[in-house]
């Protein structure tokens, strides 16, 4: 009787595009990036095996390092401001009943957007002339401020940016974990006389652990991944002052053909956000979850 | 502290962030109104004077703005559609046909890409479609955008199907029907919620991709939404209005599609 789902010629005929696309383009660029990491390839000539020089290399090149340390400020931004927002803000969502649907529908809004149609956006809020934030501190008498042109504001305009975009989309994320909660178990802390405050505190926080984990966990994941954002909005300047790892990439590929360290640095992407995941998952969600026994 | 203080805190907070996300929004759609800069500099935070138009209309057509519109329309959909119904066929192979050992494997395979972020394999896959002699055509997105669906579209769509139970299919076996008719005729049908998930999923995805559109296509008259704008910005720098119009044309679409899903 189930003779029809055992024909294996019917099942490559539904296994088989999508494997060999998936192949194409997901498996293949992996093994070429590898290979291509430890070559001097620039696209054009035979591409020589040179070992781990372009590691070597990326690992000394002041302008990826800072790079690297500009990936950490927006790791650092998020992890240690917008996270405790986020956990802020849904519980606050949580504790309303009118105009919930609003709040949630609006908060949730910016994070369907294209990310450079965001920062064309916010490109416009910071215009120096006529941009809404120069606006407002002309109303306090305060002279404008050059947002993306100099140096110690630009790295801080793309972080508000980036944070205006994804804050919502977490937050409607954990506002889910937070609803999920059984309603009886807050109402009794209330009939013992726990104010809102202590409920959240000490009752919904510990709850939604997993969830902050993975929020944290999305966040170290999104913070490596910033590019679009820069490209859009500062393409990496002032002199480097918003260069993240992923845009130094391209522009090395793309801009000097560069293929051979391109694809190195790639690699170094890959492999620091698999430490860094690992990293959290054993130094802090492990530990986390043995406290709670 | 007064109920009435206590009740109204929470809701002074949500409004001051509701205020934080939507004020951008009506600062560039006021200034998409505007007449010309003097009055944009002037007046940056009343009405409009006169309601100006013509600003849609000058962008919809002078800057293209249809071309990347319809561009980043068809991309989206043919390859969110095309990468739902391959990603639905893997799963229903892999789920409900009788090949359990290699299925498994196959699947494990495929999740290594939810593993990868999509812009480490940037460069090795900018070579490949050069290679293949597609750079320059909607096929060298189409293709990277479908394929980088598919780890997340066949968990999903394989979770939804293993919850399908194995009675009907049983039924329709008796009844003479082969495995492509199931697929199609008692499957597919029972898989609508998920696909309609997923499809969305891909299609948002699409429609705002940035880096591959950016770097993949140079002819203006193939560009998607995204880049589109992009250079469109840079070209009209000068003229607010003129972008705030772009802006407002590139972002109504989508809010118009999710509220429309937000009340469903």
């Amino acid at each position: 009787m189930k003779n029809a789902l055992r024909n294996p010629y019917v099942y490559l005929m539904f296994v088989l595009p999508a494997i060999a696309l998936y192949f194409l383009f997901f498996i293949y660029p992996m093994l070429m990036s590898v290979y291509y990491g430890f070559t001097d390839w620039d696209g054009l000539s035979k591409p020589n095996f040179i070992g781990l020089d372009n590691f070597i290399a990326a690992f000394s090149d002041p302008e990826f390092r800072s790079s690297i340390l500009n990936n950490i400020y927006i790791l650092l931004f998020s992890c240690c401001v917008q996270v405790p927002i986020i956990v802020v803000l849904s519980l606050v969502i949580a504790g309303v009943r009118r105009l919930q649907g609003f709040y949630k529908t609006t908060v949730f809004m910016p994070s369907i957007l294209s990310t450079s149609v965001i920062g064309i956006l916010w490109g416009y809020i910071y215009d120096p002339d006529v941009g809404l934030l120069n606006n407002l501190l002309k109303l306090f008498g305060a002279g404008p401020i050059y947002w993306l042109a100099e140096p110690q504001w630009a790295m801080f305009a793309i972080l508000i940016t980036n944070a205006w975009q994804w804050v919502g989309f977490y937050i409607v994320l954990m506002l889910a974990a937070i609803l999920a909660i059984p309603k009886d178990i807050d109402e009794a802390a209330g009939i013992d006389g726990a104010t809102g405050v202590q409920r959240a505190w000490h009752l919904t926080v510990p709850l939604i652990k997993p969830v902050i984990n993975v929020v944290i966990m999305l966040s170290i994941a999104g913070a490596l991944r910033v590019v679009d954002i820069v490209l859009v909005m500062t393409g990496g300047g002032p002199a480097g002052a918003t260069e993240v790892m992923a845009s130094y990439m391209v522009n090395k590929a793309i801009k000097y053909g560069e293929y051979g360290y391109g694809t190195a640095l790639s690699i170094i992407i890959f492999v620091i956000a698999l430490v860094l995941t690992a990293l959290y998952q054993i130094l802090i969600a492990r530990r986390q979850e043995r406290v709670e026994y | 502290m007064p109920a009435a203080i206590k009740k109204a805190f929470p809701h002074a907070v949500m409004l001051t962030y509701v205020a934080v996300i939507l004020l951008p929004f009506l600062f560039v759609l006021f200034s998409s109104f505007k007449a010309n800069n003097v009055e944009i500099a002037t007046r940056p935070f009343g009405l409009p004077k006169t309601w100006a138009f013509e600003n849609y209309k000058e962008a919809w057509v002078k800057a293209k703005i249809n071309v990347y519109f319809w561009n980043s329309l068809y991309l989206s959909l043919s390859s969110a559609a095309v990468g739902v119904l391959l990603a639905a066929a893997a799963a229903f192979a892999l789920v409900r046909m009788k090949f359990e050992a290699v299925s498994r494997w196959i699947y494990q395979y495929v999740l290594i890409g939810m593993l990868i972020p999509g812009n480490v394999l940037f460069i090795a896959q900018y070579l490949l479609v050069r290679n293949m002699g597609i750079l320059n055509t909607h096929w060298s997105l189409f293709l990277p955008y479908t394929a980088g669906a598919l780890p997340l579209s066949v968990l999903l769509i394989a979770a939804f199907m293993r919850s399908i139970p194995g009675e009907l299919e049983e039924a329709a076996i008796v009844d003479g029907l082969r495995a492509p008719g199931l697929f199609l005729r008692i499957v597919l049908p029972l898989t609508v919620p998920a696909l309609v998930t997923v499809f969305i999923i891909n299609f948002l995805g699409n429609w705002n991709e940035y880096l591959l559109a950016n770097f993949f296509l140079s002819k203006d008259s193939l560009r998607t939404l995204p880049t589109g704008m992009v250079g469109f910005r840079d070209a009209f720098q000068t003229n607010y209005a003129l972008v705030c119009t772009g802006i407002v044309y590139s972002v109504v679409p989508v809010l118009v599609i999710y509220t429309f899903l937000q009340k469903k």
